[in-house]
């Protein structure tokens, strides 16, 4: 009698189950892997934020107090606007990263979400708490970098007054504005969160008594309209590309068409990464061979379309802007030999480089967000999976061939990406130095229009390159590690 | 000089094997002195309710698990001092496995599961071994499904591409653990008749682990362990007399597994 007095009680919906969840230690699921990832990738581009930031204020500040440059408004405004500019393309990167993890964590959490809703939590309830997870991921990952980003900005001003000998100059480093990059990561990370818990509303009470199968492949759910989206925005993006370069050659306002072409061009990719990524994706998959490793590896890198696609689109925007910058910058070299039909001047091509270097430098923080979402998701592939590595393991492949999976299986990952987003990276860099410059006439020939190839710097290519590998070789460490402990019994008593 | 399993006509024994965890007073004995072989050719069945040990005997002897103390051979290798590699390429060339649930790797497709251990090994199947394969998928009625992957197929035709990629290299044994525990009655007598088949027309032996009397009915030779030991020896017994035995013995029928109520509330909550 008394089970059936208290059945009501246990039909109590999702608070209830929730409060009794969470009064065993303080936010447990923050140890679940995947979130210590999401927090670093916050704190990162928070940290980014409040340092440039910083900088931007600090050579602000330096031009007012030299009296030989006098009026730098306009220099100081553009300066900010830059950073703004590089600050979201850090953000939007980290937004897609976190997004993408959040998914991934929920994928593994299915059955207990499952069970809960058996007991009776609404699933609404399930993906609020979700929601709350990535409020408070992203609140701590945007104060630790906060705090971090200001500090490193100290350390910067200080060094940089004493190096300058600008002891006249007074920068306080601490301010209000470095608070922005910070409130905006937040509440990012916490917006992705909520767009990555799509999935708890399709998990049913069913699931938790689950059959013996996963299924393998995600049903890439029927998402016409935004499919539809990235191709018109793709292909509006390219026409407008290529009138740029069009308009270009008569006049140097061609570069903002063709600005206006890149943004909705790579909008498109990034919004149709699943139509894209996968075809790579499986190129790639080819040139690994047909062992049974190389297999095992490819077709897990395809089981889930969707996710390897967004894994690899923020390896890719990374590789593209900094591509972009290093192609962009050549290009512009050399248009302005064809145009002056001789040596550019020494001068102009150092002020180029150096432009050329910090504008790499900065936009590289969002390939090595991405680069940190590509090891989190590697590593909670492999948690999900420890169950088939036992089966695996049972069957005969040994520690060396699980190896030989997660590392190819990393590489596939960003050797797609790579690639892409060196093709990409080149055809954005000689779009918008061409635009620009090609109706721009040099002396001494004053030949103009000028219509060059686009011109790959060797230098940017090999470092890109050789990161990649180590960015492979990194991603795979912790994965590695983690699959070959697996044993087998362990894994299939579960 | 000590007989080999080959004398004695076994696939597979162990001796004197124990398995322990933990330590001290709170040590538990999963194994306790274990002896006993596994004859060529035949289907044995080992029985035994939760916690008797069956599953632990068989992790050892398939070398996925290693024995506190004692031996244990496959054929006539002792896999008791083999390294993680070697026992790896053992299992992979000498043994099969069939488990309860989730035995295919669900990124291949059927033919690519069955193919697993020769591509393992880099290797192709010879033409006599393909044609064994080939017969396998097409006496399990598989023929239609090698292009499908696991989630399309169901819990009985999963069992049966298990049961293929298990027969596939002609290994020393197979080992069957709770093969039938996810089917329905009829897809789990299918799969028993497959297993009980392929002993009685290839000479293939077997080794079922399980706590079911109907299963173990379908064997040749029933070994039932209690308390971590071999409390009986006995050769074809009817599922009645099987649990006539296990009553009379103390040893408890098939427990009802705890998916049966979870199943009922499911039932209720979904009519409702």
């Amino acid at each position: 009698m008394t089970a059936l007095v208290e059945t009501p009680a246990e039909r109590m919906p999702g608070p209830a189950a929730s409060t009794a969840l969470r009064r065993t230690p303080p936010l447990p699921w923050l140890r679940e892997r995947g979130m210590g990832g999401s927090i670093l990738v916050a704190a990162i581009s928070s940290a980014f934020g409040a340092i440039l930031l910083s900088a931007t204020g600090f050579i602000g500040a330096m031009l007012k107090a030299n009296p030989y440059i006098g009026d730098s408004e306009t220099l100081a405004v553009v300066l900010v606007i830059m950073s703004f500019l590089l600050i979201g393309v850090a953000v939007y990167v980290a937004s897609i990263v976190t997004a993408n993890t959040f998914a991934t964590v929920i994928a593994g959490r299915t059955r207990r979400i499952a069970l809960l809703r058996l007991i009776g939590a609404s699933a609404r309830s399930q993906r609020e708490e979700v929601g709350r997870q990535g409020l408070v991921v992203g609140v701590i990952g945007a104060g630790i970098g906060l705090a971090g980003g200001t500090l490193v900005s100290w350390a910067g001003v200080v060094l940089a007054t004493r190096l300058l000998g600008l002891d006249g100059l007074d920068y306080a480093v601490v301010q209000p504005v470095l608070v922005i990059p910070a409130v905006v990561v937040a509440l990012t990370t916490w917006a992705a969160a909520w767009a990555g818990s799509r999935r708890v509303l399709t998990v049913t009470p069913l699931q938790a008594l689950g059959g013996s199968v996963e299924a393998s492949h995600d049903a890439v759910a029927r998402r016409g309209g935004r499919n539809g989206v990235a191709i018109t925005l793709f292909a509006i993006g390219a026409a407008l590309l290529a009138g740029g370069i069009v308009l270009g050659l008569l006049s140097p306002l061609g570069v903002v068409v063709a600005f206006f072409g890149g943004v909705f061009s790579f909008t498109g990719l990034a919004l149709g990464a699943t139509l894209v990524m996968p075809p790579v994706l499986r190129l790639v998959g080819r040139l690994f061979g047909r062992s049974a490793t190389a297999r095992l590896a490819a077709e897990n890198a395809l089981r889930y379309p969707e996710r390897s696609s967004r894994m690899a689109i923020g390896v890719v925007m990374g590789v593209t802007l900094v591509t972009m910058f290093a192609v962009a910058l050549e290009t512009v070299k050399a248009v302005m030999i064809a145009s002056g039909d001789g040596e550019a001047p020494a001068e102009m091509t150092t002020l180029v480089d150096t432009f050329a270097a910090i504008m790499m430098g900065l936009v590289a923080v969002a390939a090595v967000i991405a680069a940190v979402g590509l090891v989190n998701l590697l590593t909670i592939g492999v948690v999900q999976r420890r169950r088939e590595l036992g089966l695996l393991r049972a069957l005969g492949v040994s520690t060396g061939q699980v190896r030989r999976v997660v590392l190819l299986e990393a590489a596939h990952i960003t050797i797609a990406a790579t690639v892409t987003g060196l093709v990409l990276g080149i055809a954005y860099g000689w779009a918008g130095a061409q635009s620009l410059l090609g109706s721009v006439a040099v002396p001494p020939s004053w030949s103009s229009p000028t219509l060059v190839a686009p011109a790959v710097p060797w230098l940017p290519v090999v470092i890109i390159v050789a990161a990649t590998a180590v960015l492979t070789l990194v991603a795979a460490v912790v994965p590695t590690r983690l699959a070959t402990r697996v044993a087998p019994v362990e894994a299939l008593a579960d | 000089m000590e007989l080999s399993s080959t004398d004695l006509g076994l696939a597979a024994r162990v001796q004197q094997l124990t398995k322990t965890y933990g330590a001290g007073e709170s040590a538990v004995h999963a194994l306790d002195g274990v002896s006993v072989g596994i004859r060529r050719g035949e289907f044995t069945a080992i029985m035994g309710p939760s916690g008797s040990g069956k599953s632990t005997l068989m992790h050892i002897m398939a070398g996925l698990d290693a024995p506190t103390s004692g031996r244990a051979w496959i054929g006539d290798t002792d896999i008791t001092g083999l390294s993680d590699l070697e026992l790896t390429i053992l299992r992979r060339r000498r043994v099969g496995f069939v488990f309860q649930a989730f035995n295919l790797v669900p990124t291949l497709d059927a033919l690519g599961n069955i193919m697993l251990p020769f591509d393992l090994d880099g290797r192709r199947p010879t033409a006599l071994e393909r044609a064994r394969i080939d017969g396998l998928v097409e006496r399990l009625g598989l023929t239609a499904r090698l292009g499908h992957r696991p989630h399309q197929l169901s819990g009985g035709q999963q069992q049966r591409v298990a049961i293929a990629r298990a027969l596939a290299t002609a290994p020393d044994l197979v080992f069957a653990d709770e093969p039938t525990g996810n089917l329905d009655s009829r897809s789990g007598r299918e799969v028993l008749a497959l297993l009980a088949a392929a002993t009685r027309e290839h000479g293939q032996s077997i080794a079922m682990v399980t706590h079911d009397p109907v299963a173990a009915s379908h064997a040749d030779r029933v070994l039932f362990l209690g308390d971590g030991r071999i409390v009986a020896d006995k050769a074809r017994q009817s599922a009645e007399e099987i649990s006539a035995y296990m009553l009379a013995s103390e040893l408890g029928t098939a427990a009802p597994t705890t998916a049966v109520p979870v199943a009922a509330v499911a039932t209720a909550q979904v009519a409702s």
